[in-house]
């Protein structure tokens, strides 16, 4: 059964088209993709991505468990401070990524993909005999709102937010005086904060927001403009650049890995190796030449010969052409200035390999 | 009679006009491209290409997804609206004036015309 968010009403209200998306009913766009997209680039966006996991962790081994299911070091994650993790499999493929929120002692939380709840839950569990530590997914009990965009900070200040925070770090806050965890993390390359509250504030909360955000310039924003502003910021979209088959090396993930972690976690041998000696294939980013549309699944060509596949692509309203995300074999000579083709309609067309992200980062804090 | 009442549509969001010197004009209705959202790219065919109906012709792409356009009867082309090509966003106001697509000589059967839809009929199909 197709489940809806506690939010689900108001996207109806609010005219969104509604598409079902990993098992949720969710609105696609309110308006056009374009429009929300530059929105959320030059003033600010309000989504609900109530359908995202939240799944607890607490006990005594929760650092000893944490650090046995990801690569990252979270003995170095200082409280209120959230990392960016991926959850691989024994053979170092990733079975999701995630964010690792660190709440207390003992006590974390971690955000994942809508998409993968359940893979996620079963893995840790199976994982987690013989350690002291409870995991407890709390999806259903949670809605989250993101509010996305330069002026996102100064629009959550006109509604009581009172703590000050760093990228990446999470707070209990108060908000219009109702308490939750306010987390200034995103999918989209702007600065933002991600609202996590009871699903019985939800639709308040909702509507306040977009209140308080009209001299802002808000507008409530779709999953379409969600996907073109994640790739432009070349953000992965697992099921799309991400599955069980890839590991963060070969998805350019290299830079969330610490080369000095000591615990044994799963797939350690075959990331460490690759790590130095590079994986079978490599996640890179291309630009088309012509007006053409590079899609997911289409194929890639190097010098006349078939060299891989492309995972995400979209037109960029920012850069104005079209750009993707591919992998391809890792041959050295596919890198950044070179010229490969990518197969759309029985036709080849150029593209160019570019630097990640597309466009330059923009969720460090502005003054 | 206004244009929607001139019109034929077929099941794949195509509308076909006949104009007065017995050429065609086919188009996407607005409902199509309505669904498909913000165009950003469009490719059309060759003037002089012969196609059977039902023959991929065209493609078109929104932010959202990728398309192709069918012939909704067998015809030879003979204009196309580059002009479009250049601006496809211009579909997005008007699928007729500006946003036709292209015109074409018939080379089928009348009956080839049987299974396409009035307007009023072809919408209650698809909503």
């Amino acid at each position: 059964m197709v489940k809806e968010t506690f939010l689900h009403d108001k996207h109806v209200a609010l005219g969104a088209k509604m598409v079902d998306f990993a098992g949720w009913h969710m609105p696609v766009q309110y308006t056009t993709i374009v429009e929300e997209h530059n929105t959320v680039r030059n003033a600010v966006g309000l989504f609900d991505v109530s359908h995202m996991g939240e799944v607890f962790v607490s006990g005594k081994d929760s650092l000893d468990f944490l650090q046995k299911i990801v690569p990252q070091d979270i003995s170095k994650l200082p409280y209120e401070k959230a990392v960016y993790c991926q959850l691989p499999n024994k053979n170092g493929g990733l079975i999701d990524d995630l964010i690792i929120y660190k709440l207390g002692i003992n006590y974390y939380m971690i955000i994942c993909n809508a998409s993968r709840i359940d893979e996620d839950v079963n893995w840790m569990s199976l994982n987690s005999r013989g350690y002291d530590v409870k995991i407890d997914n709390q999806s259903h009990n949670y809605s989250l709102l993101a509010v996305q965009g330069p002026k996102a900070d100064e629009l959550l200040r006109t509604m009581g937010l009172d703590t000050e925070q760093d990228s990446f770090t999470i707070k209990t806050s108060s908000i219009l005086g109702h308490k939750m965890l306010v987390s200034r993390t995103g999918y989209t390359g702007e600065d933002g904060y991600e609202l996590l509250v009871e699903n019985n504030f939800a639709e308040e909360l909702w509507d306040k927001i977009l209140e308080y955000g009209k001299p802002f310039g808000i507008k409530p924003i779709g999953l379409g403009a969600r996907d073109t502003l994640r790739l432009e910021a070349a953000l992965h979209l697992y099921g799309n650049d991400l599955d069980e088959e890839t590991t963060p090396v070969e998805a350019g993930l290299s830079w969330s890995l610490p080369k000095d972690k000591k615990e044994d976690y799963n797939g350690k041998s075959v990331i460490t190796n690759q790590l130095v000696n590079g994986g079978k294939k490599k996640l890179i980013g291309i630009k088309m030449l012509d007006k053409n549309i590079a899609r997911h699944g289409y194929d890639v060509y190097y010098n006349g010969e078939k060299v891989g596949i492309v995972t995400s692509g979209c037109i960029s309203p920012v850069l104005g052409c079209n750009i993707a995300l591919a992998y391809v074999k890792n041959i050295s000579e596919i890198c950044n200035g070179a010229t490969v083709q990518v197969m759309i309609r029985e036709k080849l067309h150029d593209a160019e390999v570019v630097k990640k992200p597309f466009i330059e980062k923009r969720n460090r804090i502005r003054k | 009679m206004s244009i929607t009442e001139r019109i034929l549509c077929t099941k794949t969001h195509e509308y076909l006009l006949k104009n007065d010197d017995d050429t065609y004009t086919i188009g996407l209705t607005d409902y199509a491209v309505e669904q498909l959202g913000d165009i950003v790219f469009l490719e059309l065919p060759e003037v002089g290409t012969n196609y059977s109906k039902g023959d991929s012709f065209a493609a078109i792409e929104s932010v959202k997804a990728a398309s192709e356009i069918y012939m909704p009867i067998s015809g030879e082309i003979i204009d196309v609206n580059t002009a479009l090509v250049e601006a496809p966003e211009t579909l997005n106001e008007d699928v007729y004036e500006n946003g036709w697509l292209v015109k074409i000589k018939a080379t089928g059967d009348m009956a080839e015309q049987d299974d396409l839809l009035e307007y009023e009929d072809y919408k209650e199909e698809v909503h």
